[in-house]
């Protein structure tokens, strides 16, 4: 497949997927832009391997969880974990639109490695052994990642329902 | 709780820019033509930051280069050549004494383990955890370091015209199916990032590589003339990162005369099994003593021959 093909066929996704890591569109936009065009200088290449996706969307995983990105990725979560903090007392439980919000603000506070596993799983739909690809781990990393994941948000879903004495 | 994650997760990539936006921006990067003929110092200074590798080298030979005010002290300068996905491919502690006559410079296999864990995903994590793991394993202060996109050889060696190395046998990598000839021969593009890159096929896997990484920096620094300085520093200025306190500049000022490059390989015993992968142990006193002697110019076995 060429570079212009796999564009049109996977930029929408890559920046959904980016986008879901990040929590921060223009920070995934400026990712994805700049993975794309190192992918190309060298798409002959990316292009013989068994999953060119895959590879991309390690590259673009990589570029976030690496030192350049921590400060910008602090800020976001900084920002968040207050959103956070308020959105239990603003949300009525019988809202779905609440709920799932609430729980965007949790997931935005996850370390970063931790969300990166987590939306591989349930936004691209990816097996332990992928993530592991993508994370570069192995796969036991990949289940305590997401263990550890599932465990937080859980203890505050729990929190949640019990102060706003709802049963979710 | 799992469908509430999807949810969450989906709302959240909903947010995402319009991707025609970006479709538009990778166009015009597309079409961005390559910087021109402009060979300031702000140039040179960057390419002084492709430090070592090619470095040396472009400023000596460059009339623009500033004219030698003393350089005050040796430094050491960690090396560093990174995969696409930004792990360690190569590794070189390099010494430029104050007078720049000489570089000595040891490749550090990118497989050693420092304190159970591999070195070569430490830079990605944090430069300092690179930098503090290779001087306590080398005992060396690393004073600097320069990052390169091993990527970005291709196009340096193809600026250059090619980079000449020689080959014991003939060698065929089973990962990208790249074969190269025994005997003295020319690389260029992709061939010469294929070279660079061949681990698997080869007597001693990491270790050959950082042999071939040796043969290929010194071909290198054997090829930069006057006039292909410019263009070099132009692939370099886009490859090379380096940390922030650096004056290069500064740095590029000690390099006038002629100078010779002396390699070694940090030793290292078999490769060992851990929970965190295989990887190379390293016996701390053997390898400071070992860098010790390299850095200080002590040991002489340093020219760069045939390599497997």
């Amino acid at each position: 497949m060429g570079f212009d093909q796999f564009v049109a066929d996977r930029l929408d996704r890559l920046l959904g997927y980016a986008t879901a890591i990040t929590c921060d569109k223009h920070l995934a936009q400026d990712i994805v832009q700049n993975v794309l065009i190192r992918a190309q200088s060298r798409w002959e290449r990316i292009d013989k391997m068994d999953a060119p996706y895959l590879y991309v969307k390690r590259m673009v995983t990589n570029d976030y969880l690496s030192w350049r990105r921590r400060k910008a990725a602090r800020e976001i979560a900084v920002e968040r974990a207050e959103l956070a903090r308020h959105a239990p007392s603003m949300a009525d439980p019988a809202d779905a639109h609440a709920e799932r919000d609430a729980m965007r603000a949790r997931i935005a506070v996850l370390p970063r490695k931790q969300r990166a596993a987590l939306v591989l799983r349930f936004y691209e739909d990816c097996n332990d052994a992928e993530i592991a690809q993508v994370l570069g781990c192995t796969e036991s990393t990949v289940r305590s990642q997401l263990s550890r994941a599932l465990q937080t948000l859980r203890t505050h879903e729990l929190a949640r329902s019990a102060t706003l004495g709802a049963h979710s | 709780m799992n469908d509430l994650i999807r949810r969450a997760i989906a709302a959240e990539a909903e947010e995402r820019v319009d991707s025609r936006t970006v479709l538009a921006n990778l166009h015009k990067a597309k079409k961005r033509k390559p910087l021109g003929m402009i060979v300031g110092v702000a140039t040179l200074t960057v390419a002084a930051a492709a430090a070592a590798v090619i470095v040396p080298t472009t400023i000596k030979k460059t009339d623009a280069a500033p004219a030698g005010a003393p350089a005050s002290k040796a430094e050491n300068v960690l090396l560093i050549g990174t995969d696409d996905v930004g792990n360690t491919d190569a590794l070189m502690l390099a010494r430029f004494p104050a007078d720049g006559q000489a570089a000595l410079v040891v490749s550090l296999p990118r497989d050693i383990l420092v304190d159970e864990i591999r070195i070569n995903g430490l830079f990605a994590q944090d430069p300092k955890k690179l930098t503090d793991a290779v001087t306590k394993t080398t005992g060396a202060q690393v004073d600097h370091w320069a990052a390169v996109e091993m990527a970005e050889f291709g196009a340096i060696s193809q600026a250059l015209g090619g980079v000449e190395v020689c080959l014991k046998a003939a060698s065929y990598d089973p990962i990208t199916r790249a074969s190269f000839p025994a005997g003295r021969q020319t690389l260029l593009g992709d061939r010469a990032l294929a070279f660079l890159r061949q681990r698997h096929g080869l007597p001693n896997g990491d270790l050959d590589r950082a042999k071939r990484q040796q043969a290929f920096l010194v071909g290198l620094a054997s090829q930069v003339t006057k006039d292909k300085a410019a263009a070099l520093a132009r692939e370099a200025n886009r490859a090379i990162r380096v940390d922030d306190g650096w004056d290069v500049l500064e740095f590029a000022q000690r390099f006038s005369g002629a100078m010779g490059i002396s390699v070694s390989t940090l030793p290292v015993g078999e490769p060992v099994q851990r929970t965190t992968g295989y990887g190379y142990e390293v016996d701390p006193a053997q390898a400071q003593e070992f860098v010790h002697n390299a850095l200080g110019g002590q040991d002489k076995s340093g020219g760069v021959d045939c390599v497997d």
